[in-house]
């Protein structure tokens, strides 16, 4: 059934449609309105889940990592400081190979203090071992939670759905929320590996010593692979019920287009108006949209990129002493190429600032006038003096 | 990456899991700071002068039981039903709950826990020690009387209790007006006094000499013959026909005998007999007016009584003293003369002084004094002193060669004029005479000091008979001991009463009874200073799993193997019911 919901209301559905048993967050603006939404939930009947109360968001992710080692299937939602707050155990969560999943709603760090968009939250997490996927609109949000479930517990590993603060969080859009039943049928109950049994009592997490140690990490190394060697399948049944697929990227007008944009969330959006605008003057430029982070598409962005003549990755984030992180991603994915265009960094957005249309044609003007990168990163939209 | 891919299968996972137990690891090693769970005192009852253990009554009830809640006030106080009515509660203005939002109504559960005990006819199970050959006369069969025979019977001792006038109760049953205290109330308590064993034997009035004879007979003799006669105004005119004696009114009208009091009644006198009389005046459909040489606050009459006696229409003279009574055409001329307040004296009562030679007249149909009252015959009043007395906290001990033991108690020796501390003086003279009985006099301040709730000067029969809670400490817990973050703000309860129009109509009672419901929400706002109400807290909170569950009172042991000693428990306790000590 199609509804206008507040982007909020599409993570919180996702959750219910999920049959998800214990939620535990911590509130922080944006993100708050999912957690109101749960809360109620569990309140009133409509999940049959329990809702943890906790002091921060570190033990949100705490509690979870009990919850899910037994074997119930567990999310939280956050955002910006309280995902920085939750670091610590976001690398536990994956070498305990939980499958949790997080909505994490991207806003600026702090300080000054800055609740609106801006992907550094998120992107400063990404050497934890948590799958990431980053969302263009409500729809897709919605769909990437369910599809996280299904692939987070097909590799024991947890995955973060990132959305961007207030255009996806507090925006309301049309949204298809799928019948229950239609989504019992491509996420099943989840058969844990491995779970707490009182019978055979143990302790998780115990010392393992560098003869051991190593192996365990590979293993989340594999596990990451892996998924993204099924991260077809996932999306193959998804589109088989509901009529809906989103690729770990998205190209469009790629195939001969000479400049290629690179981003990602709610930029692609407006991205593509201005891609489709620039071909009707003429101009040869695509768009590829970044939708899986970890584990990186390489050889898929390689391939999207490999005909084009340069390219100009626009981050809405920045990792100080280098450059946007999606433009390190892609350069890194290109560099062993043998024949590769030269990749232009553009910052541009940052802190909730209008990534507008006019500022991503700036930013395709500015790719075409140069011949190469005269640096690693530009940032483009910054007040004049 | 293609599609068709062909995909693995998941992977075997490796996780770090651990199948040893730790339990080889002895962490208790590491402790040098012991918790132990130690009950201490609440301040509502080292505040209550029957020192009922309160803290516990509102734990008991919270949880439903009733009847060992009721047990629990029966151990400290043998008056239920009619403390839940009259008593002034001091508990309740040192209640730490009082810090937080509001303070307990400890009152108001008292009375709703002896109603549902009359009303269920429960029969309480108490502690009583084996029979002993001593044999105690009691004059007297008010509250003092009657809880020192009370609790003499629980120390194993055969009381007789002599009672002059055709009823048991002294002053509740001819003192105290209905719409406070209905006579079955009274008779409930009463009834539950008897069927411990105490014999009332009445109209059976005892003198001087009728005491003599009893000294072959008796080992010990309470002497609690309260304040039968009212003090004189030694003014002229006070002998006139309209001018009464307040108390002899009230026991007219709980004799049924309603008397005629049309017309201006003027009440000399600030105490509550003075407040009792006039609100009694007004509910006999005449007018009343208390006339008082100092202030309202001033007034030793309770402040509630106060405030009800002006809604209920009395009207309050303050400084004003009657200088004569005249007759005049069958009705009388009172002339009041003005006072000023003139400072302090030493004991903190205002000092007052004639304002110039300013007089008013009333011109009234009848006068009641109310100024104060004392013993009936000089031989009732205590001695002051002499070699052979004790004057003890609440009562005065008599120990000659030539005659038993005779103590001095109820009214004519507490500190306070109330029930609960006449009953808190029978209590004190019961332990006195237990004292000196078993270990002679040379232990009496000893044994008395030994069962004081908290400081004192309550004394409690719990602790004196090394009952199960007799283990608690005299710490009183103070509101900064209370982990608060375990509370939310929750209003208490307001007394319900009948309406004014309803009050001024009959001798109906004033306050109405409260819901079994309404009484646990109550008593679950309680604290429960000092006292393990086996909320888990420690349990929970442990991080080595050291608090281990177990039959004992409390629930809980700690298992010092494995407890480090890092004090969590301690400080999650809500209530202040554990300890943290240096290790030695």
């Amino acid at each position: 059934m199609k509804r206008v919901v507040e982007g909020s209301e599409a993570v919180a559905e996702a959750v219910r449609l999920a049959r998800v048993k214990v939620i535990s967050a911590y509130p922080i603006t944006p993100q708050t309105h999912i957690v109101e939404f749960l809360s109620e939930y569990c309140a009133n009947g409509t999940m049959d889940a329990r809702f943890l109360r906790v002091e921060s968001e570190h033990s949100a992710m705490a509690a979870l990592i009990g919850t899910a080692t037994t074997g119930v299937r567990s999310f939280t939602a956050t955002s910006g400081q309280g995902l920085a707050l939750m670091h610590e155990l976001l690398h536990w969560t994956s070498g305990a190979r939980l499958p949790i999943v997080m909505a994490e709603v991207n806003r600026a760090l702090a300080p000054g203090w800055n609740i609106w968009v801006d992907q550094t939250d998120s992107l400063a997490q990404r050497d934890t071992g948590w799958i990431q996927l980053y969302c263009e609109d409500s729809q897709e949000v919605l769909d990437t939670i369910i599809q996280a479930y299904r692939l987070g517990e097909l590799v024991n590993l947890p995955v973060m759905v990132v959305l961007d603060a207030f255009f996806l969080s507090h925006t309301y859009e049309p949204v298809d929320i799928p019948d229950q039943e239609l989504v019992d049928g491509y996420l099943p109950p989840w058969e844990p590996k491995f779970q707490l049994d009182p019978e055979e009592p143990c302790a998780f997490g115990s010392l393992v010593t560098p003869a051991f140690y190593m192996e365990m990490r590979q293993g989340i190394a594999r596990a990451m692979e892996d998924a993204l060697a099924m991260f077809p399948q996932v999306e193959d049944e998804y589109e088989r019920i509901f009529n809906r697929r989103y690729g770990e990227i998205e190209r469009v007008f790629c195939d001969d287009a000479e400049i290629i944009m690179v981003t990602s969330g709610t930029a692609a959006s407006t991205s593509r108006l201005v891609v489709e605008n620039l071909r009707a003057r003429g101009e040869k430029v695509g768009l590829l949209k970044v939708r899986l982070f970890r584990p990186f598409p390489v050889e898929l962005v390689r391939g999207a990129l490999a005909s084009a003549k340069k390219v100009a990755v626009i981050d809405r984030n920045f990792s100080f002493g280098a450059s946007g992180i999606f433009a390190q991603e892609v350069r890194a994915a290109l560099c062993n190429t043998l024949k590769h265009p030269p990749v232009f960094g553009y910052v541009a957005g940052i802190g909730g600032r209008d990534l507008t249309a006019d500022v991503i044609e700036d930013i395709y003007r500015r790719a075409k006038a140069s011949d190469f990168p005269e640096a690693e990163s530009v940032w483009v939209g910054l007040q004049e003096g | 990456m293609a599609k068709d891919k062909k995909v693995r299968v998941a992977p075997s996972i490796v996780v770090p899991c651990s199948y040893i137990s730790t339990e080889s690891n002895k962490t208790g090693a590491w402790r040098f700071l012991r918790p132990r769970y130690e009950e201490k005192t609440s301040p509502c009852s080292a505040a209550c002068p029957a020192g009922e253990d309160i803290g516990r009554i509102e734990m008991l009830a919270t949880q439903g039981l009733f009847k060992e809640a009721w047990e629990t006030i029966l151990r400290e106080n043998p008056f239920p039903g009619v403390c839940g009515r009259v008593c002034y509660h001091p508990c309740e203005s040192v209640c730490n709950r009082g810090e937080f939002d509001e303070a307990i109504a400890i009152h108001t559960i008292e009375r709703f826990l002896a109603d549902t005990a009359a009303r269920n006819d429960f029969k309480p199970v108490l502690e009583r020690l084996p029979a002993r050959k001593e044999k105690i006369a009691v004059i007297g069969s008010g509250p003092g009387g009657l809880a020192g025979a009370y609790f003499l019977t629980l120390l194993g001792y055969a009381c007789d209790v002599f009672e002059s006038t055709p009823e048991p109760g002294g002053v509740l049953r001819w003192g105290i007006p209905s719409y406070r205290l209905p006579l079955s109330a009274l008779k409930n308590d009463l009834s539950q006094i008897e069927s411990q064993g105490v014999l009332i034997h009445q109209g059976r009035r005892i003198t001087s000499d009728t005491l003599e004879n009893m000294y072959g007979i008796y080992d010990g003799i309470l002497l609690c013959c309260g304040h039968s006669a009212s003090r004189s105004l030694g003014i002229p005119g006070e002998d006139s026909e309209g001018v009464r004696k307040g108390l002899d009114f009230l026991r007219r009208v709980r004799e049924g005998d309603n008397p005629v009091v049309e017309g201006l009644s003027v009440i000399i006198g600030g105490g509550n007999t003075a407040v009792d009389v006039a609100r009694s005046v007004i509910r006999l459909g005449g007018k009343a007016l208390i006339a008082y040489r100092r202030r309202r606050q001033d007034m030793p009459a309770f402040e509630d009584e106060v405030a009800m006696l002006l809604d209920e229409g009395v009207e309050l003279r303050e400084l004003v003293a009657p200088i004569k009574i005249t007759e005049d055409d069958g009705e009388y001329i009172l002339t009041l003369g003005s006072m000023r307040v003139a400072g302090e004296d030493t004991d903190g009562r205002t000092r007052i002084e004639r304002d110039g030679d300013t007089t008013e007249e009333i011109r009234v149909q009848r006068v009641f004094t109310a100024i104060g009252e004392m013993a009936a015959e000089a031989w009732l009043e205590p001695p002051e002193q002499g070699s052979d007395i004790k004057i003890l906290n609440n009562s005065v001990m008599v120990n000659r060669s030539d005659q038993p033991a005779v103590v001095f108690g109820g009214d004519l020796t507490a500190g306070v004029k109330s029930v609960v501390n006449a009953v808190a003086s029978g209590k004190e003279a019961a332990i006195a005479l237990d004292i000196v009985f078993r270990k002679g006099l040379d232990s009496l301040d000893e044994g008395l000091a030994d069962c004081v709730v908290g400081e004192g000067p309550a004394h409690s029969m719990e602790i004196y008979m090394r009952g199960e809670r007799f283990t608690r400490n005299s710490h009183i817990v103070t509101y900064e001991e209370i982990n608060t973050d375990y509370f939310s703000f929750t209003q208490g309860i307001t007394q319900p009463r009948l309406l004014k129009d309803e009050r001024l109509s009959s001798f109906e009672e004033i306050d109405l009874k409260i819901s079994a419901s309404v009484a646990m929400r109550e008593s679950e706002r309680c604290f429960n200073c000092g006292l393990c109400n086996q909320c888990d807290n420690c349990y929970i909170y442990c991080p080595d799993m050291s608090v281990v569950h177990d039959n004992s009172i409390n629930g809980h042991h700690i298992d010092f193997d494995y407890c480090k000693g890092c004090g969590i428990c301690v400080v999650e306790c809500p209530r202040n019911a554990m300890s943290l000590e240096e290790e030695e």
